[in-house]
């Protein structure tokens, strides 16, 4: 019996344990593999193989019964995640439909969440911007949160490691806060847009850019992706089906599958993360505590280092539930901080309006990113009565319009043939930077449990002065290019959508220099168990304005090398 | 009097009979595929006759060709709050009713440039809180929510996406600035 017990429990050990299959775990997995160690991949969800479980990859729209829109009634049961832009007929199998998850808003947050091996990556908007000094000093500059305890120069060549194997385009725009990288060639402006890139120099000097977005598409060098299996992003601009061609960077595409081919990945998915385990000899963690999802039933795994995933606030979760006689109140959570300091996206507002000029041009193909205008608010110095800044979307498109209001052959002919080009339509979204904030939390519910056991997870956070100031601000500064532009019926909204809904929330586990103030130091490691790294958005100290997938990836990958380096020496 | 006033009538007098047909359908099944709704046969073949007025076969297909009012009643039927279905049927229950009133025919006696004309007239019909104004605003919303869904079920049929105007997964590279003068596309005549 008990040689038995030893050999299942041989089985069950691991050099590395990565808690979460999505972007960030991906990465951590990919590494660790890529340097030879035997890695166990822990996912909560079904498994989800590259092509072959994207069911709706090639449907033809009239194949979708309803064109596309959620039934009412699935709406009615979800009000959440039906919020999201991304919910749709053919991808809402890969979002959790609240019904299934319940969580509890103390304040509203709209909490968009997709379970299954590859997790959100399958549905990211691909948008990979660096992040700079200036964001990685904001916090000591502007005095809040604390100071990261890491620069550029720490992460950029991490940076250009995840770059080149994910596959970004981009081009190299030589702006200072929005460092350029290791770019395929850029994706193309069209006229209006570079219109708008001339215009804001015109008015503006060099302070204010407008630049082809970088992505995480493949767009040039398809020798070196196909040794990945996937090939030349198609411009299908149906990324949230999963693409056959892996032409987006996703896990499923890319890291899983290169870490399963090295012979050091197990991957397991249906293994909700219980509990890390905390062994009080030892003085270091030990392993992780799953619940078989399927058959509800609580298993052990073990290895020498632990790495934390689960995207941002279900690692909070995580570890807000891995108590001890050592740990209480969650693991490596001595100073109290475990769950504080969530912060997010501000995504409120849009700014819309029509250009008359560039009348004789349209647009063919299509392109899977579009115009970004780095933030330009605060950059070198504090210049405004609110803190930070924003940066924003832009896109500039032509539509072709049909007059519908007849009736017979009249109508069929004219819907058959759109031929009324109206005006040029711009179009701009705020990615405002939110502050970290002690009262912005989450924690577990004392009473409240999920199907498996699973404390729910009690979600506090809000928007500030800041915040609005900021809104404020994000609408009068882009309400005057567009009219310096000289476009028209300029039309601004403020849609005061809830917290979560831009899927960029952060923090809860920062990093810091001072264990008194921080969970984690500059390599990712908690500061009281240093053989627990969290590498996901939990790690953000502050949030900047920049969408935060590569910046995970970068953390990730430098992060796994340290570990494996420490287990080296 | 009509037949549904009488009925409601009868309903009364009879001590609160409590299910009222709300239009003639007491002798017809009810389509269990639009399980929300409660449509008959000739109902869904009167949206067929609608939907064919509003899109009509010729070189190509119309509207009826492509079953398109089964596309409109799965719409309806999935997509629509409660609130909207009731009055898309209470639209449809009275549209019969509302066009003996305007032509003293029914619906399938007409002419195509009468059809036209009807739902073209229907489709601006303003409502208020009398009765008549209700049954109004119903009727409007009922041949609107028709015609917007007959246009969108025609245009992303199949038909029309393969053999007219055909869908191109892969829509190739991106070109920013396309001059209008220099795109030849073919005319489809309908």
């Amino acid at each position: 019996m008990a040689n038995l017990n030893i050999r299942s429990k041989q089985e069950r050990t691991y050099q590395a344990i990565v808690i979460g299959s999505g972007i960030s775990g991906g990465w951590a997995a990919k590494e660790l593999c890529d340097l030879g160690v035997k890695t166990l991949m822990l996912e909560r969800g079904r498994n989800v193989e590259h092509i072959k479980d994207y069911p709706t990859t090639n449907m033809l729209p009239y194949e979708f019964p309803h064109r596309g829109q959620i039934p009412e009634k699935i709406k009615q049961e979800n009000p959440v995640v039906s919020r999201c832009y991304a919910f749709r007929e053919d991808a809402m199998h890969f979002f959790v439909k609240d019904t299934e998850h319940p969580y509890v808003q103390e304040k509203p947050f709209d909490w968009i969440r997709g379970y299954q091996v590859g997790g959100k990556s399958l549905l990211w908007a691909r948008q990979v911007q660096r992040w700079s000094d200036f964001d990685f000093e904001g916090p000591a500059r502007d005095g809040f949160a604390v100071d990261w305890p890491i620069r550029y120069k720490d992460i950029a060549p991490w940076y250009s490691h995840v770059e080149k194997f994910a596959g970004v385009s981009g081009n190299k725009d030589g702006i200072p806060h929005l460092p350029d990288g290791e770019f395929l060639p850029g994706y193309e402006l069209n006229v209006v847009e570079k219109y708008f890139a001339e215009q804001l120099k015109k008015h503006y000097g060099n302070d204010r850019h407008m630049i082809s977005a970088r992505c995480a598409h493949i767009h040039g060098n398809a020798e070196f992706y196909a040794q990945q299996g996937r090939a030349l992003c198609q411009n299908r601009n149906l990324c949230q089906r999963g693409c056959p061609f892996g032409g987006y960077f996703s896990s499923n595409s890319s890291t899983i599958p290169w870490a399963l081919k090295t012979g050091n990945l197990t991957l397991r998915p249906d293994s909700i993360v219980h509990s890390i385990i905390y062994d009080e000899e030892k003085g270091k963690a030990t392993g992780v505590r799953i619940i078989d999802r399927l058959t509800k039933e609580m298993e052990e795994f073990y290895a020498d280092v632990i790495f934390l995933n689960a995207a941002a606030l279900n690692s909070n979760l995580i570890l807000l539930n891995s108590t001890s006689s050592r740990f209480p109140n969650g693991l490596g959570n001595d100073n109290g901080l475990l769950g504080k300091y969530v912060a997010f996206h501000n995504y409120r507002a849009r700014v819309s309006a029509e250009y008359e000029g560039h009348s004789e041009y349209t647009t063919s193909g299509g392109r899977p990113t579009s115009g970004y205008f780095p933030r330009f608010r605060n950059v070198y110095k504090q210049e405004t009565d609110f803190l930070r800044g924003y940066a924003a979307g832009f896109s500039a498109s032509r539509w072709t319009g049909t007059d519908t209001s007849g009736i017979g052959m009249d109508l069929k002919n004219s819907i058959l043939n759109p031929d009324q080009y109206g005006p040029w339509r711009v179009g701009s979204h705020m990615m405002g930077e939110t502050i970290p904030k002690e009262s912005n939390y989450v924690a577990l519910d004392p009473n409240l449990k999920d199907e498996w056991g699973m404390p729910q997870l009690k979600i506090n956070v809000d928007y500030d002065d800041n915040d609005e100031k900021m809104v404020k601000d994000y609408i009068e500064q882009m309400t005057e290019m567009f009219t310096k532009a000289g476009f028209t019926n300029i039309r601004s909204n403020d849609s005061k959508q809830a917290p979560g809904l831009d899927i960029h929330e952060m923090g809860g586990v920062r990093m810091g220099k001072d264990p008194k103030t921080s969970l984690l130091n500059a390599n990712h490691q908690l500061h009281a168990v240093p053989n627990v790294y969290v590498t996901d958005g939990a790690s953000m100290t502050s949030t900047s304005t920049q969408n935060p997938s590569l910046t995970y990836m970068a953390f990730a990958a430098r992060a796994a090398h340290h570990a494996v380096a420490e287990s080296q020496k | 009097m009509n037949r549904r006033h009488a009925l409601r009538h009868i309903a009364l007098i009879s001590g609160g009979l409590a299910l009222i047909p709300s239009c003639d359908f007491s002798q017809e099944d009810i389509l269990a595929a639009y399980d929300n709704l409660k449509i008959t046969p000739s109902q869904k073949a009167l949206l067929g006759a609608i939907s064919d007025t509003i899109i009509p076969a010729g070189e190509i297909k119309g509207a009826l060709d492509l079953e398109v009012h089964d596309f409109i009643l799965v719409m309806v039927n999935d997509c629509f709050t409660s609130e909207n279905q009731e009055k898309f049927s209470a639209g449809l229950n009275a549209f019969p009713d509302f066009v003996q009133e305007q032509s003293g025919k029914k619906f399938d006696a007409l002419s195509t440039k009468e059809r036209e004309q009807l739902i073209l007239d229907s489709a601006k019909l303003e409502g208020d809180e009398t009765e008549a104004g209700k049954r109004n605003s119903n009727i409007s919303y009922f041949v609107n929510s028709a015609k917007r869904f007959t246009i969108q079920g025609y245009m992303a049929s199949e038909y029309i996406q393969t053999e007219v105007v055909p869908y191109s997964l892969i829509p190739g590279e991106y070109n920013g600035a396309v001059l209008i003068s220099d795109l030849q596309k073919p005319r489809v005549n309908g």
